[in-house]
Order: C-alpha cells, then structure tokens, then sequence
C-alpha cells in the first residue's frame, strides 16, 4: 500500500501537537499540586523559580556534549543560540536567530511562544511566566559558561507577556557590550 | 632495601625475538629484571568497605605471574576515611591500618610470583565520591557526563588533608610489602584536576598557570617522597588531555607538568593520555596500535627518569622496538593482560600464538563505570581466577564429541573439551574455520583485529589435538553414523528476513553475502536490522561510497553492542551519514524503496534499491534429531541465542568445561 503523504503528516503533527500541549498542562498541574502542599504562605514565583532552575540544569548536562570550543568561539556561540532556541522550539514556539553587530552576539526571538496562553489559561501571572523561562535559560547559560569557562552573558530586550509582541534575547560576550 | 628480583630470560625464545623487552631497568635504587609492568586496574573485586578479597587476590596472582619477574601494580587504593576518592564499588582502600594485612596479602602474592609489588595511590577527584552526595576538585566545574556526583571546591585544608592522606596511605603500603608507589594523576581524577587549565579555576596558590596548578602535585610527590624512603616512586600523568574543546592543557603544558613531577623526586613517569571526560578516542579498537607511541618519545625529551607507557600497545614487536629505538622505557599493560593475564608470559616462552588477544572492546571498562566486577568481553575466566569451578579440569569420563560450527563458540568449546581429555571432532560446512568473524571482522575501523581470536582459537585447537572435518555439514544422518557422545551446536544463528512477503524480491541480500563480495549492491542501500552486524554492513557500505540508511526493530542502536565501544560507532554512522530509524518495522519493499512503519503506526517511505538483511534468529534444526538418538546436547552461541562474539566465547567455554 502506498504511503499516503499529506495523512502520515497530520497524524504526525497532531500527535506533536498534542505532546507539546501535554507538557504544559502537565506542568501547571505540577504548579498547583506543589502550591496546594507548600500551603498558603507560599509564594508561587519561588516554587516556579525553583522548578525552571532545576530544569535549566537539567537542560544543561544534554547541552555539554554538543557544544565545543574546536571550531572557535564565534561557532560555539551561535550553536548555543541555537541550542538554547531548540527548547522553545520543542515546545511549540516560533524562533529565529538574528546575527548581532559582532560574531559573538546573537539575538534569538521567539516570534510566536505557547506558554503565556497556558500561563492565563491556568491563572498564573505573565511576570511569572516571563521570570520562570529568564531562569530556565539564564540557568542553562550559567552551566555553560561554568563547564566551558567562557563569560557569556543573556539578557531579555522584550517579552510576549509584557505585550511586546515577540520575545527578544541578546546573547552575547560581556566585552563586546 | 635490599630486595633482589633475579631472572635469567637469555635461554628464552621471547628474548631472542624481543631482546629490549627483557633488559633489566633500575627505578630508583631498586632493579627490575625486565621492562613490564601490569598498570593499575581496578577490577571491582574487594569488599565494599575496601577490604582487599580472595577473587581479588587471585586475580592479581594471575598477573602477577604473567609479568615474569616486571611490575605487578595492584589497583589504585582510596585513602580517606569519608571516601569522597573512592571511584569504584570494588575499590581497596588504604585509609586506616586495618586494611594492611589485606594489602599485605597482594604485595605477598605478587613476590611468590617472583614479580615486583607496586601500588598506587588514587584520589579519583571529579569522578569519584560514587558512596557520597558530592565529590571534590579544585573547582566548581560541572562534569560533562551525568553518572558523577556533584564537585565541592576544595578548600587548602582539604589539600592539605589530601596531601596528608597520600602519605599515610603510603606508609601502609610499604609496611605491607609493595616495593614501588605510584600516584595516579590521570583521565580526570584529583590531580589531574588541578593540573588541568578546564577543571581548575583557582585563584590562590593552587591555581592559575601551570605551576600553581601542579603544587598540589609537587606538594605530595616531595612529602610521600620523604616515607618513601628507597622504595621508589612513580606518577602516572597525562601526556596529552584531549580536552581541546573545553580549553584543557596545551601538551606543552603537559610536559612542563612531566618536568615538575620529575624535579618533584619521581622515579618513573607512566605516559596516558585523554581523559574519562574527552570526546576523543583513545583506547578503543578503532585507534591504531602504536598510535600514542609519539607521547612516550616526547616524554622522554622532556625527562630523564625512566618513562613507562600503555594504550594500545597489544603486539610486543611495538613496545620492543621503541625500548630499543630509546622512545620508551617500560611496556605497561592492562587490557591485553585481562584477556591475557600471562601474554607477557607466553611472548617470553616463544608461545605468542597462545595469548587470547584483547579485542579492545572496552567492555571492561563498561563494566566497572556500572558498579559491576570485571569482566573480559573475550577472557571467560576473567574474576574468576579464585574459582575451582570456572577451571579446566581433567573429565572425569572421556567422551567423543562432536562440535557441528567451527566459529567462535564451536572452537572455544572444542579445545576446552579436548584438553580435559575428550576426543573432540569439530564440523564446519565451510571450508575454513571462523564462522561468522571471517565476515564481522571485514567491517571497518579495526574490526579486523577480531579475527585474532579465530587464530587464537586455531592455535588452541591444534595443540589439543582437536579433528577438522572442514567442508563437511552436520546431518542428522552424518550425527546417527558417527553416535557421538556429546553434540554441541555452535552452527550459528539462521539470518532470518522480514515478515512481510516482498522480502522475497531479487534485491534484497545476506549481510555475510554482502562482507564476502558476492551478492550484487547498488547505490542506495538499506540495512534491515539494527544491532552489531547492520552497524557493521552500513560502515562497510558506506566506506564503498554507498548512501546508507539503517532501519531496526530495537528501541535503540547497537544494543549489543557495550556502552564504552557504542559512541565509536554512532560517532561513525555520522560520519558516515548514514540515517537510522530504531524502533521501526519494514511493511513493503518495492523496485525503489521500502515503506518503513514506526512501533506507534507512522509510515514513511525511503528510497533504496538494495535490502541487505542483517536479522538473526536462534536456530533449532538438528536437536530434534540429536534427542531422539538419546546423544548428549548442548547448544552455544548465536544457535542458541544471536548475541555477540562474547557471548560465543563464554558459552563455548562453560560448555567446555562442563561436558
């Protein structure tokens, strides 16, 4: 039987899909178990923090294989970039990497991210969503630049949930700033 | 001291052949007669609480003879009390007096065997701490690989402890017997981790450039050189990290550490290089013998102590001619002397066709970073050596066996069988022996070292008087005109195709008819079968220039194939661009391609115009009939269950010695 094209694709991509949407309600199903026992004096920011933190290390360890400063530190910070674009990519997100002024400054923007629909459809707050995934990432860079002693540096320029439409990070040398 | 180790080797054929392998060679104050030296091993032998164990005391007895007068180095020890050294399950300790009459027990064994006792020191640094939440280093680098415990920078009252521990564990060492201490500072253990620009980050003292990052080194070399007394001591340093891509030592920086070492008080420098942690191969099969031998020569334009090396140095014509060329002082070994406890041995006597060659699997290696004992991918007695039921014994009743496969098992199995005193015939349909290896060892990136165990075998075999009947198959009418007394299969797995009915089309072939050259393969070719023989089709394929794709029913590639020797060829199917689909069953071939289905129910297509069908199944025929005549049977190998050449041997000889 010959294969069908266009039905293998969207089986294939509903079931992406649907993946990618189980990870988060799973996630914001975690969100409230570990607020329901912390009890009511917790502030959700600190277990969110606290959760993206332990993914960023977690993300990291997988990071450290791929990257190498053999093919020069230009190469290794845009294979970062590209690494650090592929966890949103995973999850369902619109990301593009722009080349910075410099070889060693790259700007990644998420033109289109899923997490702040489920951040409202779960009632939490866009700070938070936007402090949980500085964490996450800024945690992977920490990891990074201590496994390869480098001094790169990430910061946020603007964010889907402070309305700017898209999220824009520059990743980039401090020296070069 | 005091200590003499006198060996006359001159009426030895080995001495004649590899004369600078048994010159004598003065460490320090102390003579050795010959130029060998078994390297530190650990082995996951001893107790959990470091105490030194019979199987251990037998294994190193083992080595202990085979090194015919060398160096015999037991494992590297742990020497603190809250074993945050400690890197293995089954690692000796030295850290209190108590564990003195268990190391005594070596250093005796080792100088029954008329051998020189050496051990060695070992803090394993960012590796270690398998028992404790975190391990130490200089600094506060994560580790590339997951299995390590979290590191803790050390602060100076933690070297200094740590240089304290180092000379505690020595005196322990020297009451107990051993006549040469040996510092480990290599492939990422504690010193090495200061000596190394990635892992050392320090700002004080013991950091910085290269000589603040070997004052730890320097530091405890010159405090054990001062118990040490005339019992010499020696460091095992890296040559060369490997560690490019995450800013390591530069080799220069490497030698300035050799130069430090030396002007330290060491007496000899064991050369390795790369570490646990580098993303280069460095030992594995698919790394020429001899390779490093450049390491050593630029050692010795570095140093004047005597300068000792491994790593793949399996055939002593290499280490013999750089003894004598002046790139090498010492022949040091450990794998070919886990296949091979008496390889040195036996290149003495003149009886180089008897030592069981180490395939380089790593598969030992696998094994420790597991938690497991030692085991040889190819030595079946390997940490065993202390058990009466693992040995060759005299059969109790002579019996005439009939061996139908002349492979890996059936020829393991044969001799075993012939020299406990049993006539053993052995069959082959082929006419010449090494069943399925003669095409595996066709693959590329050196497995053509794996023919070597079919010499081996050969050799055996011939000695103990084991009949060919070569180019004659087993039959159940040839097994009811010969009634043997014992059959044992060792015919080799059947190569089975796909269950769907296009498997029958004229393009697709055998994996063997493909490594022997005589089925037809066009350009585009897919492998049906994800383990060992798909893998090794593929490289060999795509050498030819072919576009490789790989397709498997396994959930992952190579799963027989050991973790430690895996990433070489998942590193080569890149490479080599060759595509894999694990997981996943072939629904139809046609003139262009196959459909291939994933285990959850996707289809794709991909083009090939060749099938080349590397699945195996146990196969059965002749038991029925075997049985029915009332004979003894056993089965071994791939007929019993397609694993790997290990699995061959192992069967093969516990069948041997069980019949």
């Amino acid at each position: 039987m010959p294969v069908d094209a266009e039905r293998e694709i969207t089986r294939l991509h509903g079931a992406l899909r649907g993946a990618q949407g189980v990870i988060k309600t799973t996630f914001y199903e975690w969100r409230q178990t570990a607020l329901e026992l912390a009890g009511p004096n917790t502030e959700p920011l600190d277990i969110i923090l606290k959760f993206w933190e332990i993914a960023g290390k977690d993300v990291a360890k997988s990071f450290l294989p791929a990257l190498n400063m053999l093919k020069g530190e230009d190469a290794f910070v845009m294979n970062l970039a590209r690494a650090l674009a592929g966890t949103g990519i995973a999850n369902g997100a619109v990301v593009k990497l722009e080349k910075g002024e410099s070889p060693d400054e790259i700007f990644i923007k998420w033109e289109r991210c899923p997490w702040p629909t489920f951040a409202k459809r779960y009632g939490a707050s866009m700070q938070e969503d936007l402090l949980g995934c500085d964490k996450f990432l800024q945690t992977i860079l920490d990891e990074v630049n201590l496994f390869f002693n480098t001094d790169l540096k990430l910061e946020t320029q603007k964010a889907i949930p402070r309305g700017n439409g898209v999220c824009l990070r520059r990743l980039y040398k401090e020296d070069k700033k | 001291m005091g200590k003499e180790f006198n060996w006359d080797y001159t009426s030895y054929p080995g001495y004649k052949k590899h004369p600078h392998l048994f010159k004598p060679i003065q460490l320090g104050k102390l003579t050795i007669p010959n130029r060998i030296k078994y390297a530190a091993t650990e082995d996951n032998l001893n107790d959990k609480d470091g105490f030194v164990t019979d199987a251990d005391v037998a294994y190193i007895r083992q080595r202990a003879k085979g090194v015919v007068g060398g160096i015999c180095t037991m494992q590297g020890v742990y020497m603190d009390e809250k074993r945050q050294g400690q890197g293995y399950v089954g690692q000796a300790a030295a850290w209190d007096d108590k564990y003195i009459p268990g190391l005594k027990r070596l250093a005796d064994v080792i100088h029954e065997e008329g051998a020189v006792a050496c051990c060695q020191l070992m803090h394993c640094g960012r590796v270690g701490a398998i028992e404790t939440e975190y391990c130490q280093g200089p600094s506060v680098v994560p580790q590339r690989l997951r299995i390590f415990r979290p590191v803790q920078e050390m602060s100076k009252e933690d070297i200094k402890q740590c240089t304290k521990e180092h000379v505690e564990a020595t005196r322990r060492l020297i009451e107990a017997g051993f006549d040469i201490v040996e510092i480990s500072a290599i492939v990422g253990y504690l010193i090495s981790n200061f000596l190394s620009s990635y892992t050392n980050r320090r700002t004080d003292e013991y950091g910085g450039d290269v000589r603040g990052r070997a004052r730890i080194m320097v530091e405890i070399i010159k405090e054990v050189k001062k118990v040490c007394g005339d019992v010499p001591l020696g460091i095992r340093l890296c040559a060369e990290e490997l560690l490019d891509d995450v800013r390591g030592n530069t080799p220069e920086e490497s030698m300035i550490t050799y130069e430090l070492a030396e002007e330290a008080g060491v007496d000899y420098i064991s050369v390795t290089a790369g570490w646990q942690e580098s993303i280069l191969p460095v030992i594995s099969r698919d790394i020429p013998q001899g390779s490093w031998l450049y390491l050593a020569k630029r050692a010795k334009e570095h140093v004047r102590v005597p300068v000792s090396m491994a790593y793949r140095l399996f055939k002593p014509e290499l280490p013999n001619k750089a003894i004598g060329d002046g790139d090498l002082d010492i022949w040091e070994m450990c794998r070919p002397m886990i296949a091979d406890p008496l390889m040195p041995k036996k290149v003495l006597e003149g009886r180089e066709e008897d030592v069981r060659p180490c395939v380089a699997c790593n598969l030992c290696l696998a094994r420790l970073f597991r938690d497991a004992p030692m085991t040889c991918y190819i030595n079946p007695v390997c940490a065993h050596e202390w058990d009466p039921k693992y040995q060759i014994q005299p059969a109790e009743m002579k019996k005439n066996v009939m061996i139908a496969g002349a492979g890996p098992a059936g020829l393991e199995c044969a001799y075993v069988a012939a020299q406990r005193g049993h006539e053993v015939h052995v069959y082959d349909k082929k006419e010449e022996l090494g069943g399925a290896i003669i095409e595996a060892s066709r693959a590329p990136y050196g497995d053509d070292e794996l023919y070597g165990v079919i010499e081996f075998h050969k050799a055996q075999c011939e000695k103990a008087g084991v009949k060919f009947h070569l180019g004659t198959e087993v039959t159940a009418d040839l097994i009811e005109e010969e009634m043997p007394d014992t059959v044992v299969l060792a015919t080799g797995p059947n190569y089975i195709k796909g269950e769907a009915p296009s498997f029958d089309r004229a393009n697709v072939v055998s994996v063997l008819d493909v490594l022997d050259g005589t089925a037809e393969v066009g350009d585009k070719v897919l492998i049906w079968g994800n383990r060992k023989p798909g893998i090794g089709v593929g490289l060999f394929l795509a050498k030819q220039g072919k576009k490789v794709t790989i397709v498997g029913s396994e959930r992952g590639l190579g799963k027989d194939i050991n973790p430690s020797f895996r990433w070489r060829y998942s590193a080569y199917l890149r490479e080599n661009k060759i595509t894999v689909y694990n997981d996943c069953e072939i629904e139809e071939i046609t003139d262009d391609g196959v459909t291939t289905v994933t285990y959850d129910g996707f289809r794709f297509p991909i083009k090939a115009d060749t099938v080349v069908c590397t699945e195996r199944r146990a196969n059965e025929s002749l038991q029925d009939a075997i049985r029915e005549e009332g004979i003894e049977l056993f089965v071994v190998g791939d007929a019993l269950v397609p694993r790997n050449l290990s699995s061959a041997v192992h069967d093969g000889y516990r069948i041997g010695i069980r019949i």
